[in-house]
């Protein structure tokens, strides 16, 4: 077989997380593909609706969870529509995993700053399962999560797991005009929300995912709260097709996001030309 | 390289059907077949050297059908490695199961006859991306199963620049020998140890070189090198450095203008090699995935699903098209993602020259003696006019 041919995965769960944003957990068929996959937090797949084509999804799951894998969907275009259309016990292929990661590793000791926009949060649930997963090996966890609206916040119920716990912090806020009456998070757009929380620098690393907007905005913020550079983590997505350096559209001058990403430092960015 | 042949114009006939007769494909230039393009002769008017698009690469049955002289095939040789379309496996919906049926990447021998040796060169330099960690089989079994040679040119017209780019009219990168016309017939040489297996395989048709042979050989291609040095020349390592010190130029602007996207110089290009990855369904519930050419100048290459367009604009993706080939492409992969073969300048309907953009960069670069200094950003005069 091909590099571009994928591995044939059964829908196990899906969840509706959003009224156009949907979980799905993953098995693969065949045991031995199964039995030897592992990938580390912040890697992409290529996923695939027979007939509809491929579309390229971060892991949404953490590492630390084995026998499946999960991604995060929001309806945009074709794969995406047609994926609305997918249940439990479809089939739906899979290749990867693809890219380099958020080094987990480097981390420990260390206190973590999370900040997601919107479906952003998708990649850094990754993370976040997977320093929860082995909770001990990493100080303060610090969470800033904001969507458009209360209806637009996904993993609704994970949020509710990760406030009830006593070592995260948990800051949830929608942009103003999309809370609810009963809505007991802030109200406001997430870069000022980070600024109010206002997490330590100190010994601490920041991993930011969200909209090219808030990313935009909330990387100064951050280093006006001492983050250097290094310290902050992002992941880009730029279009991709074959998800191995190959087909020559995800490039940012001479980074390659699909291979030399899609993980990247703050102080990386910085480097690269303005065309992401 | 191993010792010169003689293989007589004959002898070629008896060689290709040999060949064909036991089962291996045979390529190489022939009249372009198909319906003849109403007009081509008023619009493009003919070269030195012929109608530029008479000859296509195409597999041949009889050495008869070869065009082994001069001419560039309107197409590279690159669709016989990366065809514009190809099935990467089909699918079959089985109720909520799916059934693959895989892709063979054995592929059967052939042997390409009189390459030009810039689209042979430009296998050798989309290998470094091929390979790239990940190692396209489909790529790999094709190039694997085709022997190459070339054939030495005579230079095709003043679009031609491969001196430019690392190359020359009888390089024999990426080819497995080299084919030289002489009186009679063409000097053989293998330059790989899948060449002169080839020959020795085939050595009943081959014979010593006649006398004179080597020298008129040898003058053949002084005679090419002589009239290549009269076409564009740049130093690619002055262009690249200015390349990666100006993203931000006036001067991307000027030519990006002068670009309708229509993304033509991609599918002519011997080293473009982006593709696109889509699902044909062929009837309900099963259907084929397949990778077919895409190109860097369409908008949709990059556009996000959130409509967000890194390159938004024209300039911004003819930038990359500049960039990736004589800037990324060599950092990463250590060549320039070109030939010079001038297929792109012949081909633009807009009159966007390379060679004569390559050559207001490199002049721009070289009188401000400057590549670092992206503040003196006056830019080249962008004066490659049509």
């Amino acid at each position: 077989m091909n590099l571009y041919q994928p591995q044939l995965a059964t829908v196990t769960a899906v969840v509706d997380e959003t009224v156009d944003t949907r979980t799905f957990r993953l098995e693969f068929k065949d045991e031995s593909f199964a039995g030897a996959f592992s990938f580390r937090a912040g890697q992409f797949g290529e996923f695939s609706v027979f007939g509809a084509g491929e579309s390229t999804f971060c892991i949404a799951s953490p590492p630390t969870r084995r026998g499946y894998i999960e991604c995060t969907v929001k309806s945009a275009g074709k794969v995406t529509a047609e994926l609305r259309e997918i249940n439990v016990g479809d089939t739906i292929g899979f290749r990867g995993p693809y890219g380099n990661w958020f080094p987990v590793d480097e981390w420990t000791g260390k206190d973590l700053v999370i900040v997601a926009g919107g479906i952003g949060l998708a990649p850094v649930r990754c993370v976040i399962w997977n320093v929860l997963d082995r909770r001990a090996e990493f100080g303060k966890v610090t969470i800033v999560y904001g969507a458009r609206s209360v209806g637009d916040l996904v993993y609704k119920r994970e949020l509710e797991e990760w406030a009830a716990r006593d070592d995260v912090t948990l800051v949830t806020t929608v942009d103003p005009g999309g809370e609810t009456p009963d809505w007991t998070g802030k109200v406001g757009f997430v870069t000022p929300v980070v600024e109010q929380a206002s997490p330590s620098a100190e010994n601490a690393v920041a991993v930011l995912c969200g909209p090219p907007i808030v990313v935009k905005m909330t990387l100064p913020v951050l280093g006006t709260l001492g983050f250097a550079p290094d310290a902050v983590f992002t992941t880009l997505e730029n279009r991709m097709k074959c998800g191995v350096g190959k087909c020559g559209r995800c490039n940012i001058g001479p980074v390659y996001v699909c291979k030399d990403g899609p993980v990247f430092t703050a102080a990386q960015l910085d480097a690269l030309p303005a065309e992401f | 390289m191993s010792e010169a042949l003689f293989l007589s114009n004959d002898a070629l006939r008896d060689l290709v059907a040999g060949l064909v007769a036991a089962g291996t494909a045979v390529i190489g230039p022939a009249p372009a077949g198909g319906p003849s393009i109403p007009g081509l002769e008023e619009r493009q008017p003919p070269t030195a050297k012929g109608i530029y698009g008479a000859l296509e690469y195409r597999e041949v049955r009889d050495a008869d059908e070869l065009a082994l002289g001069p001419g560039m095939p309107r197409l590279s040789l690159k669709q016989f490695f990366l065809p514009q379309s190809e099935t990467l496996f089909s699918w079959k919906q089985r109720g909520a199961d799916v059934e693959i049926r895989e892709t063979p990447i054995a592929f059967n021998p052939r042997v390409v006859l009189g390459a030009k040796p810039c689209d042979a060169a430009a296998l050798e330099i989309v290998d470094g991306v091929m390979d790239w960690e990940y190692r396209d089989e489909l790529w790999n079994g094709r190039r694997e199963a085709t022997t190459i040679f070339a054939l030495a040119c005579a230079v095709e017209d003043d679009h031609c620049f491969c001196p430019s780019v690392g190359a020359a009219p009888d390089t024999v990168k990426g080819a497995d020998g080299l084919l030289t016309p002489i009186t009679g017939g063409f000097l053989v040489q293998a330059t790989t140890a899948k060449g002169e297996a080839f020959l020795a395989a085939n050595r009943a048709r081959f014979a010593a070189p006649p006398a004179g042979g080597a020298d008129e050989a040898r003058a053949y291609r002084e005679a090419a090198l002589a009239r290549i040095g009269e076409n564009a020349q740049i130093d690619a390592a002055r262009v690249r450095d200015w390349i990666e010190h100006h993203f931000e130029d006036p001067f991307w602007a000027t030519l990006g203008v002068r670009c309708n996207g229509c993304g033509a110089c991609t599918m002519v290009c011997p080293t473009c090699h982006c593709f696109d990855i889509v699902d044909e369904e062929e009837g309900v519930g099963c259907g084929t995935r397949r990778r077919c050419w895409d190109t860097c100048q369409a908008g949709k290459f990059t556009l996000h699903a959130s409509g967000h367009n890194p390159r938004a604009d024209q300039i911004a993706r003819y930038r990359q098209r500049i960039n990736h080939k004589f800037a990324v492409y060599p950092l990463k992969f250590g060549e320039v993602l070109c030939t010079g073969c001038g297929r792109c300048v012949r081909t633009c309907q807009m009159g966007q020259n390379i060679g004569e953009i390559l050559v207001a960069i490199d002049e721009y670069a070289q009188r401000t003696g400057e590549s670092g200094d992206a503040s003196a950003a006056t830019g080249p005069a962008a004066g490659a006019a049509p």
